[in-house]
């Protein structure tokens, strides 16, 4: 297969495995989370983000070609085929890691989508358009409960606090330029992951102040997601998303 | 946004068309939510350009099913493709398409200004589609589906749903 | 007590010549705690009915009925938050609402109290429980409290669209391949029942029909609805090719209706009281999501009421 396909694939890959992770996460939660309110929105994320998922799997299929398709692409790649970061994999601990995993996800995704509405791929700028809108709305969403939790109640407070001291190591990785990622930038098809960062800075810097929060001062977790190392979280993320496909394979449903 | 032109089409075609409605709300017309992006006819093969109004939406798939059904009924056949760009808006939905919202009990969008108000501000714009109140406050920023929120009235006490405005 | 008496005359005419009582007129009170059961037990059924199916939402075979089962699952929680806060109109707060459900007070159906043990059960609820309750529902679109009966038209346009996808997914099992029929035969063999019991007991059994008939919240009883659930699902299931799992299933051309063997009541009652397979995990999960959720409701309270006095303060000055 030409080069550039096996990049665009590979970076199709990147773009969707993190909606698909963390869209997965969230689905887990339906029916137990803290507040009716809270369920829904939690839900309508996930639906979201798995909207995504599927255009950037089906135009990812197309490039392969073959008997790829959508969901052989989301269910049968083994661990170290998928290409996301660590932080989409960690797991519902409590409310406060769901939210702050998903505010660190979103103040990054929303300005990757931003560049990406520009990309001289037509497909890709347009799955970006449509999920833009879908994005400013979930960081409202989790950037309001930022503030809800850390400035709440001591306890919220504490709370908030230890989630983010775990999760906010794990967002160096949103930055590491891959070889991929270098190849699609240069190609005016990727992302600029300087400029996602300093906007992304500042965001945090805001919300964090907002929410009377502090940024860890932790050292980075230097992980390898996006080059198929994983943590030992995946195993069991695929083997639910991928036991219908496994167990009973070839068949349409 | 132009809403396809079925004008030039038969008008088998043209009734086919009109024919479906989200599956979800039955009052709103596919033509009226202004998913149906273009119709082309090649000899007796239709095809039909949609847009998706949210990334998740799964009623598309239902009405990609129920074009091709009503127009195989007529003596055609069908491709349905589904574009994503230009990015749907309720902008497209048009004012029958309103007002269809409206009379089921579903508050039609607001522009963005005032749809933000409404939502993050919390400010009583909202009319209540019961009572016309404007007293009436948000329940749930997230409804039932994707594209609505939940609204009460605070005068005739009834919940209703809000469209919300996506651009 | 003859003001009350005549009150309660005017009030049974209105519903009588048609009108729709809002939750700002006056009501009796047996009608006004009549409809708070009612109302918040439709509410308490459609979050649970999120649990038996939120399990298979990680577990779905495709992506397409991965976004099919979340809207659903979000349709329900929408439809719960609806029905609350109609609920909640005529004069009882939410909290105290889910305390009834968390108790075992509160009744929600019992439907939810059975497994999802398959893929094929997803298919199943959506045809048969969402067939079911579209059949209960719509006779209350015409019901006497306004809300109510302007909630139902909606709620079973959206519940019909998810029977739709739950009959799609039976038939494409059925036309799948035989590890698919069979999953499909297994999971009606294991709903039928079930489904059959949300019509509630033989109207023989069933004590408060009279008021609810006078009140438009039944208008047809529970056995003419069972009936009229089970002669438009029979011809469904043999479209699928699939058999219900009845030997005394039979057509009667005299009669019209398909007669039906005698459900089992030692378990309908069973399930109501609290013995059914899962009632102890529905509510448990009910109530840790409640209670692991406390300190998040309670952070969400203090921070409003820090935002409030924010406000406050910078008004006043």
């Amino acid at each position: 297969m030409e080069n550039k396909n096996k990049s665009l694939i590979d970076y199709l890959l990147i773009l969707g495995d993190n909606s698909l992770i963390l869209g997965h996460r969230l689905s887990e939660l339906c029916g137990h989370g803290p507040s009716l309110e809270t369920d829904i929105a939690l839900t309508n994320i996930s639906l979201d983000l798995f909207g995504q998922v599927r255009s950037y799997f089906q135009y990812a299929a197309e490039l392969t070609g073959g008997e790829a398709t959508e969901d052989t692409i989301a269910m049968k790649r083994v661990d170290r085929e998928y290409r996301h970061t660590w932080l989409v994999e960690q797991a519902n601990k409590d409310f406060a890691y769901v939210i702050g995993r998903q505010f660190l996800f979103d103040a990054f995704h929303l300005p990757l989508l931003e560049q990406l509405v520009n990309s001289k791929d037509e497909m890709i700028a347009a799955v970006a358009a449509k999920s833009i809108k879908e994005s400013r709305y979930h960081l409202r969403f989790s950037s309001s409960w930022m503030e809800r939790l850390g400035d709440g109640t001591q306890e919220s407070h504490q709370r908030m606090q230890t989630a983010i001291n775990d999760l906010y190591p794990f967002t160096y990785e949103f930055f590491e330029e891959t070889a991929t990622e270098k190849i699609m930038h240069e190609a005016g098809i990727g992302a600029n992951l300087k400029t996602i960062e300093t906007t992304y800075r500042q965001t945090i810097k805001d919300v964090f102040a907002k929410a009377n929060l502090e940024i860890p001062s932790a050292p980075p977790r230097k992980t390898d997601g996006k080059k198929g190392i994983h943590s030992e979280q995946l195993g069991f993320i695929l083997a639910e998303l991928q036991y219908m496909q496994r167990a009973y394979p070839n068949m349409t449903w | 946004m132009v809403a396809a032109d079925l004008q030039s089409l038969p008008t088998l075609v043209q009734e086919a068309l009109l024919e479906i409605t989200d599956p979800e709300i039955p009052v709103l017309s596919i033509m009226d939510m202004g998913v149906v992006r273009e119709v082309t006819l090649e000899d007796q093969h239709v095809h039909v350009k949609l847009t998706p109004t949210y990334s998740g939406c799964p009623a598309m798939d239902t009405m990609a099913v129920d074009i091709k059904r009503a127009l195989k009924k007529r003596g055609y056949d069908a491709t349905i493709k589904l574009v994503l760009a230009p990015a749907w808006t309720t902008d497209w939905i048009t004012p029958a398409g309103r007002a269809a919202l409206e009379a089921y009990g579903i508050a039609a969008p607001l522009d963005t200004q005032s749809d933000k108000f409404a939502l993050i501000d919390g400010k009583r714009i909202v009319k209540c589609t019961n009572c016309g109140s404007s007293n009436t406050k948000m329940v749930s920023q997230f409804g039932s589906t994707a594209c609505k929120a939940l609204f009460q009235c605070e005068d005739c006490l009834e919940p209703f749903d809000y469209f919300k405005c996506l651009k | 007590m003859e003001k009350i008496v005549d009150q309660e005359a005017a009030f049974q005419a209105r519903i009588d010549a048609g009108e729709k009582i809002e939750p700002k007129d006056w009501m009796p009170e047996k009608y006004r705690k009549t409809h708070i059961r009612q109302i918040s037990q439709h509410a308490h059924s459609e979050i649970v009915g999120m649990l038996p199916e939120g399990n298979w939402i990680t577990r779905t075979p495709t992506l397409r009925r991965k976004v099919g089962l979340l809207a659903k699952v979000q349709d329900e929680a929408g439809h719960g938050l609806y029905l609350y806060s109609a609920a909640e109109t005529l004069g009882i707060s939410r909290d105290e609402l889910f305390h009834q459900l968390h108790i075992g007070k509160a009744k929600y159906s019992s439907i939810f109290n059975y497994p999802t043990m398959t893929w094929a059960d997803i298919g199943a609820i959506g045809w048969l429980v969402d067939g079911a309750a579209i059949i209960n529902q719509v006779m209350l679109t015409r019901t006497s409290f306004g809300p109510y009966a302007r909630a139902m038209v909606r709620i079973c346009k959206e519940e019909s669209f998810h029977q739709r996808q739950g009959y799609e997914i039976m038939l494409t099992l059925c036309e799948g391949t035989p590890e698919q029929k069979a999953m499909a035969q297994d999971a009606l063999n294991r709903w039928w029942w079930p489904s059959l019991m949300m019509f509630g007991p033989r109207d023989a059994e069933s004590p408060n029909t009279e008021q609810s008939v006078k009140w438009k919240i039944k208008r047809k009883t529970n056995d003419e609805l069972r009936q009229q659930f089970i002669d438009i699902t029979i011809p469904q299931a043999e479209i699928l090719g699939i058999t219900v799992p009845d030997p005394d299933l039979k057509w009667n051309e005299e009669r019209q209706h398909y007669d039906f063997g005698e459900i089992d009541w030692d378990e309908f009652w069973q399930v109501v009281k609290g013995n059914g397979p899962c009632n102890k995990e529905r509510l448990q999960a009910r109530n840790d999501a409640w209670n692991n959720g406390a300190w998040v409701r309670n952070a969400a309270r203090a921070h409003a009421e820090k935002r409030a006095e924010k406000e406050r303060t910078a008004e006043a000055s």
